[in-house]
């Protein structure tokens, strides 16, 4: 009874479902890519990690209006580890200055490498090695977030200049996003700072832990908004023993304007706080701007 | 009875003989063959290996059909060559014959010039096009019922053969030519009195041609352009000028908004180039001389309009030349701003209208005595050219146009401006028919 039910139910299935034939696929539309009434074809997605990045704008530093210059180049990657199998979504930024010219406030901050490496697991955990081992639920992503050879020279301020030789941050992320394109991590980092004084005396300074990271940011899939923010806080310690209490804190939205020869310009308007941690003078001071952004090669 | 009976009998008799001269004959179902093919089908070598066909008549005039005006021939159509039976006109019989196998009607003109009489002459038609020479085919069109329409041989684009068979050029290109002119060129300095004793005489070759594979472009070329002012003296020679237009297919920026549904503008503009080599100016005012040599400029051109062959132009075009101050023995840069346009006006390129306005600034120059430091000119031009008539197709223009003039670099002259009005001929060899001439039939 068996075998005629089965043979059955063969005989009344479509030879299309047999799998002989396969089902039609719907043709996949690229949604990044819009034609115009003639067809010509335009790119409408865009990608702000992954760009040669050039602006300007006007922001007021302390009550002063300033012009600023902005370049860098951003990459952003992904990759699956051979050894573990799990994802790393990756940022690199190489190379970002901002320039403020003029001669009231002319100055120039460069960041030699900026990168964050964040690894990515379906279903994070602790392996706890007892005799049995134990996997407890851990709901993060690890990040490791480094920076190097960050330069913040400020000409009105006479000579020296102040130099973040290093500075590497675990960070944990909860939201655990399987996309580069959302981020939330916090936690404890370390630096080492130099800072060249007027008087050609050298000051270093060490972070060990001592200082906590938040990084944060989202951008839509298409590119077209991007809101980021970052915060440090902590003590930093010099080799003399003094010991200070030093923050700073970024915020940006950014909307895309408009693309010229599928070239991306954003808009972005930012501010900053900084705490007893600028230039040589230790100053503390609020920055809020808007710079126009082209992001070169970010089209997807 | 009996008559109608005798009627009705010499009918069916007479078109019995008719029905046998109709009949074909071997060569003639052989060629009838090709005719069905078309005129333009016919086979090389048909006449010579036919034997000599057989003459429908000795006289072509009773087999001809005048149409008024007469046809012409289409130049871009395949013709024959043949001979047909003589005339009194045409004594050699030697014609050229284009047939219409739709209509069944065969254009047919003297392959030699006619005289004032209509008679012919020894003289071969000129710039005709490619025949086949097919003797077979005319005996076959005449034994098919085609007709006979005597007509004008036919001429290639931009040119017209009259009823005698001469041809002649009816459309010039004047971007191509080796012109020659002079012209009455009174001069007026504000605050002074007109130099009425003031001549002018110009030379210069020019050439243009198409290029270019995605763009559309259009490349002109000048050779020795002068000037020659005599009385008030003055003179400018410009040894080679380059520059071109382009219609570009690929928009030079492709805007995309995204604010709503996103959407693309393109924006086509039309950059060129125009770059000049040894140009040398020299100039007479108030017993002042200047003696300029321009090394090279280079410019960039941006179209606002352009006609479709690019030929005609309005444009702006920026740049910068390196110039030798010889009267002071100085180097300097001019950057320079135009607005200039040119335009022909007709198909046939009888009229011209040129326009310029130009500013130019001396820099990096060293001081002067009676100067100031960076000195300037500013030149305005309008003009117009008129083919009046043409010697042996090569065409005699008339050439007015106005000018103006306000520099600050001569020595000692004070800067003001200086109008003159030019009137005179210019002589143009070469000036071939234009890309886009139409076919003298077509007009």
């Amino acid at each position: 009874m068996l075998s005629l039910g089965l043979t059955a139910l063969l005989l009344t299935l479509s030879p299309e479902s047999q799998g002989t034939v396969a089902a039609p696929v719907p043709p996949q539309v690229d949604e990044c890519v819009m034609e115009t009434d003639d067809g010509d074809r335009f790119r409408v997605c865009f990608d702000p990690g992954n760009a040669l990045l050039l602006g300007t704008g006007l922001q007021v530093r302390d009550g002063v209006a300033l012009p600023t210059f902005q370049a860098g180049i951003l990459l952003r990657t992904e990759r699956t580890s051979r050894s573990k199998g799990m994802l790393w979504l990756n940022t690199h930024r190489i190379l970002v200055t901002e320039a403020t010219p003029g001669t009231a406030r002319r100055g120039l901050t460069t960041t030699l490498y900026e990168g964050t490496f964040r690894r990515h697991l379906e279903e994070g955990f602790i392996l706890i090695p007892t005799s049995r081992p134990l996997r407890v639920p851990f709901p993060f992503d690890v990040t490791l977030a480094v920076r190097a050879g960050h330069l913040e020279r400020r000409v009105w301020e006479g000579p020296g200049l102040t130099v973040e030789t290093g500075r590497a941050a675990l960070l944990l992320d909860p939201v655990r996003s399987a996309s580069g394109r959302l981020w939330l991590g916090f936690g404890p980092a370390a630096s080492h700072s130099l800072r060249r004084m007027p008087d050609g005396t050298l000051e270093h300074e060490i972070s060990p832990f001592s200082s906590g990271v938040l990084e944060t940011g989202y951008e839509t899939a298409d590119g077209w908004w991007t809101v980021r923010a970052s915060g440090m806080a902590g003590w930093i310690n010099s080799l003399d023993g003094d010991r200070r209490f030093r923050a700073r804190a970024d915020t940006s939205i950014e909307r895309i304007l408009f693309a010229l020869n599928d070239q991306p310009l954003w808009l972005q308007l930012y501010g900053s706080y900084a705490y007893q941690d600028v230039g040589l003078a230790l100053r503390t001071e609020w920055t809020a701007g808007a710079r126009l952004l082209v992001r070169s090669f970010s089209a997807l | 009875m009996i008559i109608q009976a005798a009627a009705l009998g010499w009918a069916l008799l007479l078109s019995q003989v008719e029905g046998q001269e109709m009949a074909p004959q071997p060569e003639t179902q052989q060629a009838g063959g090709d005719s069905a093919a078309g005129a333009g089908q016919e086979q090389p070598g048909n006449g010579a290996q036919a034997p000599r066909p057989t003459r429908s008549g000795n006289d072509l005039t009773g087999l001809l059909t005048p149409e008024e005006p007469r046809p012409a021939l289409r130049y871009d159509q395949p013709i024959l060559c043949t001979r047909l039976p003589p005339t009194r006109q045409v004594p050699s019989g030697e014609y050229r014959m284009q047939c219409d196998p739709v209509t069944r009607r065969c254009l047919i003109a003297p392959a030699h010039e006619l005289d004032s009489n209509g008679e012919e002459t020894d003289r071969p038609l000129l710039r005709t096009s490619y025949c086949e020479r097919a003797e077979a085919s005319a005996n076959v069109r005449m034994q098919e019922g085609y007709r006979f329409v005597p007509a004008i041989a036919e001429s290639p684009p931009g040119w017209y053969r009259d009823e005698q068979g001469r041809v002649m050029q009816f459309n010039f290109d004047l971007h191509r030519r080796i012109y020659l002119g002079g012209a009455w060129a009174p001069l007026l300095r504000s605050g002074q009195g007109v130099e009425q004793d003031r001549m002018r005489v110009d030379f210069g070759i020019r050439t243009e041609f198409p290029g270019g594979d995605e763009d559309t472009r259009l490349h002109r070329l000048t050779f020795l352009e002068t000037e020659l002012y005599l009385g008030e003296p003055s003179l400018e020679v410009t040894v080679m000028r380059y520059d071109f237009s382009v219609e570009r297919k690929v928009p030079l920026f492709r805007i995309t908004t995204f604010f709503g549904k996103p959407r693309r503008f393109d924006l086509g503009l039309n950059l060129g180039a125009w770059v000049e080599a040894l140009h040398q100016e020299t100039i007479e005012r108030e017993g002042s001389e200047l003696s300029l040599l321009t090394w090279g400029a280079a410019h960039g051109t941006l179209d606002l309009w352009h006609s479709k062959d690019l030929v005609s132009y309005v444009r702006f075009r920026a740049g910068a030349g390196a110039e030798r101050d010889r009267t002071h023995g100085q180097n300097t840069l001019v950057p320079a701003v135009v607005f200039e346009g040119d335009l022909t006006l007709d198909k046939d390129g009888f009229h011209h209208l040129l326009f310029s306005a130009e500013a130019r600034k001396v820099l990096l120059d060293d001081p002067v005595t009676g100067r100031t430091l960076h000195p300037e000119r500013l030149k305005l031009r309008a003009g117009y050219e008129l083919i009046l008539l043409a010697i042996n197709d090569q065409p005699v223009s008339m050439v007015v146009d106005g000018r103006g003039a306000w520099r600050s670099d001569i020595p000692n002259v004070p800067a003001k401006w200086e109008w003159s009005a030019n009137a005179g001929l210019r002589a143009s060899l070469w000036a071939p028919a234009r890309r886009s001439a139409p076919l003298a039939s077509s007009r």
